[in-house]
């Protein structure tokens, strides 16, 4: 395990951090025209992170990944942040013209009375126009992940990211309610300005 | 020895039928002429197998496709029950143009990486001569197998992690250049799978570089050459090839496919396979040609074209109009076609 966590970091030094810098130039040139996109970004998966994850055990104790460089589809992820709900399709429709897409979902919270988590997102090949001519393709992930949010969505994930997500210790019961509230707002929000968009521009 | 277990499997057609015929399965021993011929078969195909695919996701969109899972299950336990579920997929959507096959299944370990061969051998028809004492006795058989069979199809495995690689592979479809129906046969319907790199991708990529080609260069031939592959290339919607298999076919000169070649990120993307689309070469067409009814044809750069030439309507009702451009002559061929 060391050994693929110490490979990882220098796969990062190496190339993947110029592999996500050409991935947000290729997204960007495929939603060039496009309305209502505040930003496309990408990066590759800090080493601390992708060593964390690979680390992590199944409830039995036995190790999650066994081949974390390969079993790990995230260390090339890209975000593409749009204004308003309507827009993720339009953004969808572009992503599977130029991607075959191995996994397409949209995420909610998984019952109706819950506010949480929403985003669109996919697995897809990692185009080899974003691999510089001197890196072995070998060594270079097969896919990436990819994500389109509302500017809302993108806000409420980076926060509860920060707080919810990294925390030290377990949140407690109020402090979860109030991170489903802010959520629940943020879906709010969107609801509310993508209705306005359609009144006054639609 | 990289080649831990083959078998083979007799594969009718039977697709739409309600009633699905036995299908008869064996483990192939691992010496005699057989095994050395499908040894070459595992060998080569990672060479052979040129069509970068990936598989589709469920209907829901989850990381979740029916052959691959049939595929991880038997590569983690290589058995005869195992195989004969791969072979029954086949068996199903194969029809009586694909006609019967012979399956193989070539299971092995290559540096350290599970690696799965899956080939299709189309049934033929030979004379088998055999010679007793001073006599000879000839006969008719139908259920000939050759691998220099035209219809050779072969798909290419390989993942440390089965479990949750195997997602993408290679495969070869010696039909490819015939009707699409019979590449949808081996990678769409019996793989569950799509090219790797889609038609506007695959197009976009082709007519930027093509664009920069031409604007990059100072050989005006070159550069002509090029615009008028461009034209050609519009006739290529909904072809399944590789950027260097259309710069064969346009027959390129040395000079120009040396400067499409250079304007291409990285070099092993001339060989990736995509579908030609039209409506995305001409977003991204590198040149605008406008043709009148008199015999005129104006070419300009498409960003320029309005600046270069400018429109002046005589009689609109019919549709005249007028172009007006104005510069130095700075070349003059003739040209036998467009």
């Amino acid at each position: 395990m060391n050994d693929a966590i110490a490979d990882y970091r220098q796969r990062y030094e190496a190339f993947l951090v110029k592999i996500a810098q050409n991935l947000q130039k290729l997204m960007a040139g495929y939603l060039e025209g496009v309305s209502h996109i505040d930003r496309v970004i990408a990066r590759a998966k800090d080493p601390e992170r992708f060593g964390e994850k690979a680390r992590r055990k199944r409830e039995d104790g036995s190790p999650k990944y066994n081949k974390p460089l390969t079993e790990i589809q995230d260390q090339l992820g890209a975000r593409v942040i749009v204004f308003y709900l309507d827009d993720v399709s339009i953004v969808t429709e572009v992503v599977t013209r130029y991607f075959q897409p191995i996994e397409q979902r949209e995420l909610v919270p998984e019952s109706d009375w819950e506010f949480g988590y929403f985003g669109k997102h996919f697995v897809l090949p990692l185009p080899g126009d974003v691999v510089p001519r001197d890196v072995d393709p070998g060594k270079v992930p097969r896919f990436f992940e990819l994500q389109i949010k509302t500017l809302f969505q993108h806000a409420w994930s980076e926060d509860e990211h920060d707080l919810g997500y990294k925390a030290r210790k377990p949140l407690s019961t109020d402090q979860l309610r109030r991170l489903a509230y802010t959520a629940a707002q943020a879906w709010g929000a969107d609801r509310v300005f993508n209705e306005l968009w359609d009144e006054l521009e639609g | 020895m990289p080649i831990e277990r083959v078998h083979s499997f007799l594969v009718h057609p039977a697709k739409n039928q309600e009633e699905q015929p036995n299908i008869g399965g064996t483990r192939i021993p691992h010496n005699g002429s057989l095994f050395r011929m499908l040894t070459g078969v595992f060998d080569r195909a990672s060479q052979e197998c040129d069509i970068d695919i990936v598989f589709r996701p469920s209907a829901a969109g989850e990381q979740q496709n029916e052959c691959r899972d049939l595929l991880v299950a038997y590569v983690q336990q290589p058995t005869i029950q195992r195989g004969r579920l791969i072979a029954r997929r086949l068996q199903a959507v194969s029809t009586h143009r694909s006609g019967l096959g012979l399956l193989f299944l070539i299971k092995g370990n290559v540096d350290g990486e599970h690696r799965l061969v899956i080939s299709r051998f189309p049934a033929d028809q030979g004379v088998i001569a055999e010679e007793q004492h001073e006599q000879l006795s000839v006969e008719f058989v139908e259920r000939v197998f050759m691998k220099s069979a035209k219809a050779y199809k072969s798909a290419f495995y390989s993942s440390d992690a089965p479990a949750r690689g195997f997602w993408d592979g290679r495969a070869v479809d010696l039909q490819i250049t015939g009707p699409r129906e019979l590449s949808d046969y081996w990678i769409r319907e019996f793989l569950l799978s799509e090219l790797r790199t889609t038609g506007p991708a695959g197009t976009k990529r082709l007519a930027v570089a093509l664009r920069a080609a031409i604007l990059s260069g100072d050989d005006l031939a070159v550069k002509h050459e090029l615009i008028s592959a461009a034209n050609l290339m519009r006739g290529q919607d909904g072809h399944r090839q590789s950027t260097r298999q259309l710069i064969q076919r346009l027959g390129l000169s040395e000079a120009a496919t040396n400067a499409l070649e250079a304007a291409i990120p990285r070099a092993d993307l001339l060989d990736e396979v995509f579908q030609f689309d039209r409506a995305e070469f001409e977003r991204h067409a590198p040149y605008r040609a406008v043709g009148l009814d008199n015999g005129a044809l104006l070419i300009a750069e498409d960003a320029r074209f309005n600046e270069v030439f400018r429109q002046q309507p005589v009689n609109e009702p019919e549709g005249q109009v007028r172009y007006i451009t104005q510069g130095r002559v700075v070349e003059e061929q003739l040209r036998k076609t467009r």
